[in-house]
């Protein structure tokens, strides 16, 4: 028995014989349901196209206000940063650091390394670090709350529209397609065929060698 | 394909960073594609995961009873635990906004202590059960964990929002017990094998 001619579900750990899948294919598992695998068209270019227009949006959507309220003549505006510090400066910095971690830095990771991936993906080049980042970016997957964040605001604004009216500022429009395109960039990136890859690129580089 | 049979049974053990299949009995620990090391099963995950969800458990408590935010208008403040703040969205007619919080805050936390603790006692046990229900159960879990910190967010949004100085919101001591326990019930949720519930049942 040879470990390449099988499979095993991640969830279930049923031994699987992996399906040739063409694109637009599903594969379940046939034991517990999990979807194993779904090939998507040209997902290295899509990824790669995705990463560098998430992280130039990234910028305004951080950094831009996003939204702004008026109170007796005073206005205040807010951006997804100065959230962070004005509950580090209540001295809540437990969860200043929780908000920063997972609306802000996570995010900029995951898409950086994303970036780089799949940058090296798309132009053939191989390194040693590749392993590592593609090992990084699957954990750090479920730590970015940027659609929970949204909620967020949504319900802020609710509670807001009771106070004064509310102003929105390009960094929410931002922040938006900010989540739409790292949206995609989940559904486009087929994790096995990165791995594929890698190990591809690997493999000439140490016969090259 | 013959019978169903667990990758392990026949001496394999995929990679949980990258996927890989690696036979083992080479002794190999790591993975030869990635380098993570190798695990038939999640280390102790019994014990991680009850040790996390024993922690949140404890941590619910203060998150519920302490105020999550104070309101201070004109020097007299007004503080809201995390159940306050949806009576008073209901109360003012913001019904739909009020249950997404009372799902997000409430429901998905306590659902999700209980969940995790009936699939520890389920594996602890050797309950024989619905293998693909309680599966799937544990996917639901995995899924809705990160949706809680909604409350922690839109905290952060008016606190640094409204700040006038003859009104203000401030953020109570809840808000750090609740982030805590959505983090926490997070790492119990990753920690869990679910393979483990596959593992005890006999006729599979
Ligand atoms: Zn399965």
């Amino acid at each position: 028995m040879n470990s390449t001619n099988y499979d095993a579900c991640p969830e279930c750990d049923l031994l699987l014989k992996p399906a040739q899948l063409k694109i637009g294919e599903k594969a379940h598992c046939p034991r517990c349901g999990l979807l194993l695998s779904r090939p998507r068209k040209q997902s290295i270019e899509r990824t790669f196209a995705l990463s560098i227009t998430g992280f130039i949006l990234f910028f305004p959507s951080v950094l831009l206000p996003m939204m702004g309220i008026t109170v007796l003549g005073d206005a205040n505006t807010g951006t997804l940063l100065s959230g962070v510090i004005a509950l580090f400066n209540e001295n809540m910095w437990p969860v200043a650091i929780v908000v920063f971690l997972a609306s802000i830095m996570f995010p900029l990771v995951h898409i950086s390394l994303s970036l780089l991936i799949s940058g090296h993906l798309y132009f053939k080049r191989s390194n040693r670090y590749l392993v590592t980042w593609m090992r990084w970016m699957y954990h750090l997957d479920e730590w970015i709350m940027l659609e929970v964040y949204m909620l967020g605001i949504i319900v802020a604004c609710v509670k807001l529209m009771a106070i004064a009216p509310l102003k929105f500022g390009w960094g929410l429009y931002a922040f938006i397609a900010l989540i739409i395109i790292t949206t995609l960039l989940t559904s486009n990136l087929d994790n096995r065929l990165f791995w594929q890859r890698i190990e591809q690129l690997r493999k000439e580089n140490n016969n090259a060698s | 394909m013959q019978a169903k049979t667990n990758a392990l049974s026949q001496g394999f053990i995929r990679c949980d960073d990258c996927g890989f299949l690696v036979k083992t009995g080479n002794h190999s620990l790591s993975c030869p594609r990635c380098n993570s090391h190798l695990h038939a099963r999640h280390p102790h995950s019994l014990q991680r995961t009850s040790a996390l969800l024993f922690s949140s458990f404890l941590l619910y408590i203060p998150a519920n009873i302490f105020p999550i935010m104070t309101v201070n208008q004109f020097g007299a403040g007004d503080p809201h635990t995390i159940a306050g703040g949806i009576v008073e969205l209901i109360d003012s007619g913001m019904i739909p906004i009020g249950l997404l919080v009372l799902v997000a805050s409430i429901l998905v936390p306590s659902s999700k202590l209980i969940g995790i603790g009936l699939l520890l006692l389920c594996t602890h046990f050797r309950w024989q059960i619905n293998a693909r229900r309680w599966t799937v159960m544990y996917r639901i879990i995995a899924f809705v964990g990160r949706w809680s910190m909604l409350d922690i967010f839109m905290i952060s949004i008016l606190v640094d929002l409204v700040n006038f100085g003859e009104v203000q919101i401030i953020a109570g001591p809840a808000a750090t017990a609740f982030a805590a326990v959505v983090i926490l019930t997070m790492f119990a949720a990753e920690n869990f094998d679910p393979r483990l519930l596959w593992d005890n049942q006999k006729n599979l």
